[in-house]
């Protein structure tokens, strides 16, 4: 058995509106990683996580989480897919005006019936479940708030247990902490960490901070007008890859 | 290496001077300038010329004289054209002109300015605007014995008036509960930021589009009419016709609201492997409550209204009751019907912005 979780091969995307966002990308993510991808705004580092989850589909190529081809599949086959695969975004989208519990347990809802969850009936284990997460990210006591009034590092934190309420055996996450300041960034970047190291779950991450790629990732790849124009250790992005990476004339800003 | 965007602009907006576009141009502007002239020189002649010069009582109308009308009209724009007078030449953007100087004083303006005028007497003209009658003897007197009947309402009928608002009320809320549920469906299926992924569900969309503007542009007077022989004069018909008016226009404003809610949380429950239905359930109803009941108050506010209206052709309620007692010129009871009608209003849109605003 192999110990890639997922292949990536010759990925290529075009919008409708006939952007080519992504041009032949080809990478493979071993289990337990914590993969950091870099890149300008507009590279396609978005456009890259929404293709291995089909928020979007890819135009061409192919994606294998766990060995199965997902580029092709549909219906519930792909949502069983997405159910093993987290996500948590830029700007957490959570569900306004909905509790801190509610959201988490939105988790479950590739697991609960259509009608239960209209209802909002789940099992005691699920709750129990989304309890001890609300706890995991250090938010115990917050369950019954609305999730809205809650601070940008807090709802980052109740998006982190809601994708945890799926028993990801990945996670997505797409800028997770560009909209926060820098304490709380690493406070929600060492949530992250704890995931992966202590739950072992492979972790794919945008990031934009050369500070924070090189504290939290155990390996980096970066993209520029949607090609991969590096794989390596964080360690050897040296001068000389920054500048391609992020053009002449950029200059490293640190983040602490 | 260096990141390739292919832009295109929109049709519409790529811009190409080809001998085609403009002569088009000109056949456009001189169109224009034709109706123009063309309706100034018929009401001119028609309103003008035979009812306030001649004084004519009955003017008779044939076809030709619309078309003789064009046709004069067609000769001053053709002249016209060359000089400096032409508006479909100024609305086409075919004369130069200074962008300091402002449109007002153009002297293609003088056209304009003359059709708002004539437009304006012939207006008084139509809607027979007389002064004379307005202040006679015969029509004051019996205004004055109206208004003081009106001013003397008549309580003994306060009993049936109520009874017959508390049907109007009702009737507005049912044709609103029912409404509810189909232009909540509807919304869904006319939201474009949903629909437009397939082709199939595109198609959908235009035809509920198409549906609710034809459905809305039809005056619930109109459909009260219909009904009313359909299932025969009462609260029914108008209740009906309410709902339909109803639905078309909840399912447009919900639609809107959908067409603006974040893709976020949709995303996210997207990603969770959620079912589509616990998608729209979780990722966008919750984003469109509020507005909804917000848009629903309102509508029944509006529907009070229009149901009051509807009685007067039948439709049954305080509307009917009114049209009764008018057509027996018993004005001391339309004098009561009328306040009784003044203070639901009052009451429905006085509560309904309350709740409207202690809900946003
Ligand atoms: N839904 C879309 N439709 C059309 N073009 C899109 C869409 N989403 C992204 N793009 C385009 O695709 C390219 C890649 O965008 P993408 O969002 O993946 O970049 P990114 O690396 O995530 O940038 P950022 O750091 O700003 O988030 C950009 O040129 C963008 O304009
Ligand atoms: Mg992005």
């Amino acid at each position: 058995m192999s110990t890639n979780i997922l292949e990536v091969k010759d990925l290529q995307k075009v919008y409708p509106n006939g952007t080519h966002a992504l041009r032949g990308v080809s990478f493979d993510v071993v289990k337990g990683e914590f993969l950091v991808i870099i890149g300008l705004s507009g590279s396609g580092k978005s456009t890259l996580l929404r293709c291995i989850n089909r928020l979007h589909d890819p135009s061409s190529g192919s994606v294998k989480f766990n060995e199965e081809e997902v580029t092709t599949i549909k219906g519930s086959d792909l949502r069983q897919v997405r159910s093993k695969i987290g996500m948590i975004f830029q700007h957490f989208n959570l569900i306004p005006r909905k509790t801190v519990l509610t959201n988490v347990l939105t988790g479950t809802l590739s697991k609960t019936s259509v009608t239960k969850s209209i209802f909002g009936i789940y099992s005691e284990e699920d709750r129990a479940k989304a309890l001890s997460l609300i706890e995991l990210v250090g938010l115990s006591g917050k369950e019954n708030h609305r999730a809205d009034n809650l601070s940008g590092g807090q709802q980052q934190r109740v998006a982190i247990a809601r994708a945890l309420m799926q028993n990801p055996k990945m996670l997505l996450a797409d800028e997770p902490v560009a909209s926060l300041d820098p304490a709380t960034s690493h406070s929600v970047m060492q949530y992250l960490k704890k995931v992966n190291e202590e739950l072992g779950v492979t972790i794919l991450c945008n990031l934009h901070f050369l500070s924070l790629v090189r504290q939290y990732a155990t390996r980096v790849i970066a993209l520029k007008g949607g090609e991969l124009i590096y794989e390596g250790s964080p360690k050897e992005i040296d001068e000389e890859w920054f500048r391609t990476i992020y053009g002449e004339e950029a200059v490293e800003v640190t983040i602490d | 290496m260096s990141t390739i965007k292919e832009t295109t602009l929109p049709k519409h907006l790529q811009y190409k001077e080809t001998g085609f576009k403009k002569s088009s141009n000109v056949i456009q502007a001189l169109s224009i300038d034709i109706l123009l002239w063309g309706y100034t020189s018929l009401v001119t002649y028609k309103v003008i010329y035979q009812k306030l010069i001649m004084n004519m009582r009955h003017a008779d109308f044939t076809w030709s004289q619309p078309l003789a009308a064009l046709g004069v009209g067609a000769i001053i724009s053709l002249i016209l054209f060359m000089t400096k007078f032409s508006i479909g030449r100024a609305s086409k953007g075919l004369y130069e002109i200074d962008e300091n100087e402002t449109y007002m004083k153009q002297p293609f303006m003088f056209l304009g300015y003359f059709i708002i005028i004539l437009t304006f007497v012939v207006g008084l003209q139509v809607s027979q605007v007389s002064m004379r009658e307005f202040l006679s003897e015969a029509g004051l007197t019996g205004a004055r014995r109206i208004f003081t009947a009106l001013f003397q309402p008549n309580f003994a009928i306060i009993e049936p008036a109520l009874f017959a608002a508390v049907e109007t009320i009702y009737m507005a809320f049912i044709a609103t509960a029912i409404s509810l549920p189909f232009a909540f469906l509807l919304g869904f299926f006319a939201a474009r930021n949903l629909m437009s992924n397939s082709p199939l569900t595109f198609a959908i969309y235009n035809l509920v589009r198409f549906y609710l503007n034809i459905s809305r542009s039809i005056e619930p007077l109109v459909w009260a009419i219909i009904f009313s022989v359909w299932v025969g004069i009462g609260p029914f018909a108008g209740m009906l016709a309410l709902c339909l008016h109803s639905i078309s226009s909840l399912a447009k404003l919900y639609s809107e609201q959908i067409e603006n809610i974040s893709d976020g949380p949709i995303e996210a429950m997207t990603a969770t492997g959620a079912h589509p239905i616990q998608v729209i359930w979780f990722g966008v109803v919750p984003q469109i409550v509020l507005p909804y009941l917000s848009f629903t108050i309102y509508r029944w506010d509006i529907n009070v209204r229009m149901a009051t209206i509807i009685g007067l052709v039948g439709g049954g309620g305080i509307g009917t009751m009114l049209m009764q007692y008018q057509g027996l010129a018993k004005w001391n009871e339309v004098g009561l019907l009328v306040i009784v009608i003044a203070i639901i209003v009052w009451i429905m849109d006085y509560s309904s912005s309350k709740i409207r605003a202690s809900i946003k």
